[in-house]
């Protein structure tokens, strides 16, 4: 991000960085960046905050009116609060009763209705990648968890990115029903429930594990970005 | 991030990971902030609902015009490796576009840009220079003398 920076400062277009990485701001020396102490993913900090968000904001471009530079590097001092679990979140659905395929599909279905909910009160979902119905998303990973090697269902993509779109959207779409109404979950809290409690999780990590065992270079390959690396499952 | 938060594997690969070694040191001064106009532009892969996703370590970039609604906004930046439920719940965390209507409403900021940008953090910078020398060109055309760059 911060080459960015560079970029466009040569170009004649003054700009500052939200760094979230500190050692990458400093090694690429960018005109201006504020580091935060954000989580990676939240370089404005917490959601649904507006008035922290804009406290980031006015520390970013109030560099771009001081001097000491080139090459000015700020800490923005506050931790995002959101960073703290809400005990009164609780997941959307129970734990799964099994593995693999059909657990899969059962869930989705389970996840439906609050995923709906979620989209209405929210007006917006984030699945949509893949452009595909979140059902049919789930039957062509639940095709793949079945052993086979189905036809990729979206007409410009192989079989294998296909997959890695579709599973970007389920996760977005079971993380989204997750949202109920009056809770402040943690980005922790979700990801414990997506990658501990729930057979897509479940599902992903197995698929990883086949296609990282396989022959088939290019699904090794993909396989590396199904699952975040502080998620892997051991074994 | 506080990297001191991750296991220490992890953190020393983030803070290692390798960057372009710049040797200029670009400066562009300007007007007080409340003469500015400001345009976003994103290292998170984002792309408007109905435009190519980017795939992978894609070089180019892509546009999003001030109108985008939140539901219009998709981020499809090929890492697994951070947060996007904040995203999810809410579009600022990434794309600070309403604070910006604010800042300007307020008086904060002259303007907001016509059209903002992104670009997918994950490629390597030295293959985005083309495609940031013509963002800078759409940039100038705008209007644009204040550039947030957010990087996920």
């Amino acid at each position: 991000m911060s080459a960015l920076g560079h970029y466009l400062e040569e170009e004649g277009i003054a700009s500052v960085a939200i760094a979230l990485i500190r050692p990458q701001a400093e090694k690429t020396r960018p005109p201006r960046a504020l580091w935060v102490p954000f989580e990676l993913g939240r370089p404005i900090g917490p959601p649904s905050d507006a008035a922290f968000q804009k406290r980031v904001i006015r520390a970013a471009l109030g560099m771009l009116v001081e001097g000491g530079g080139p090459v000015r590097i700020k800490n923005f001092p506050d931790d995002d609060p959101r960073e703290s679990s809400d005990r009164t979140w609780h997941p959307p659905i129970p734990p799964p009763s099994g593995h693999g395929a059909e657990a899969v599909e059962e869930e989705l279905r389970a996840l439906a209705s609050a995923y709906a909910a979620s989209c209405t009160r929210r007006e917006r979902t984030t699945v949509g990648l893949s452009g595909l119905p979140p059902a049919v998303c789930g039957n062509y990973i639940a095709a793949w968890l079945r052993g086979q090697r189905p036809e990729s269902p979206i007409s410009d993509m192989s079989p294998a990115l296909a997959l890695r779109f579709a599973i970007d959207d389920l996760k977005a779409f079971a993380l989204q029903a997750a949202l109920s109404p009056g809770t402040k979950p943690s980005s922790q809290q979700l990801g414990d429930w997506l990658w501990n409690e729930t057979a897509l999780g479940d599902a992903i990590q197995a698929l990883r594990r086949d296609f990282l065992a396989g022959d088939d270079e290019r699904l090794k390959q993909l396989a590396f970005f199904f699952v975040p690396t502080l998620r892997i499952a051991p074994g | 991030m506080r990297l001191e938060k991750l296991p220490p594997d992890y953190a020393k690969r983030l803070s290692e990971l390798e960057c372009p070694d710049f040797t200029t040191t670009p400066w562009v001064k300007g007007p007080p902030l409340d003469e500015r106009r400001v345009a976003i532009v994103s290292s998170a892969g984002l792309t408007v609902r109905g435009d190519r996703v980017f795939r992978g370590r894609d070089a180019d970039y892509r546009a999003i015009p001030s109108t985008t609604r939140p539901n219009d906004l998709l981020c499809s930046h090929i890492s697994i490796n951070f947060d996007r439920n904040g995203f999810q719940e809410d579009w600022n965390v990434v794309f600070p576009l309403d604070r910006l209507g604010e800042l300007a409403a307020e008086g904060a900021i002259g303007s907001v840009a016509a059209t903002h940008y992104s670009f997918m953090g994950a490629t390597d910078p030295v293959q985005m220079v083309d495609g940031a020398k013509e963002v800078a060109g759409k940039l100038k055309a705008d209007h644009v003398d204040a550039v947030l760059l957010t990087s996920v």
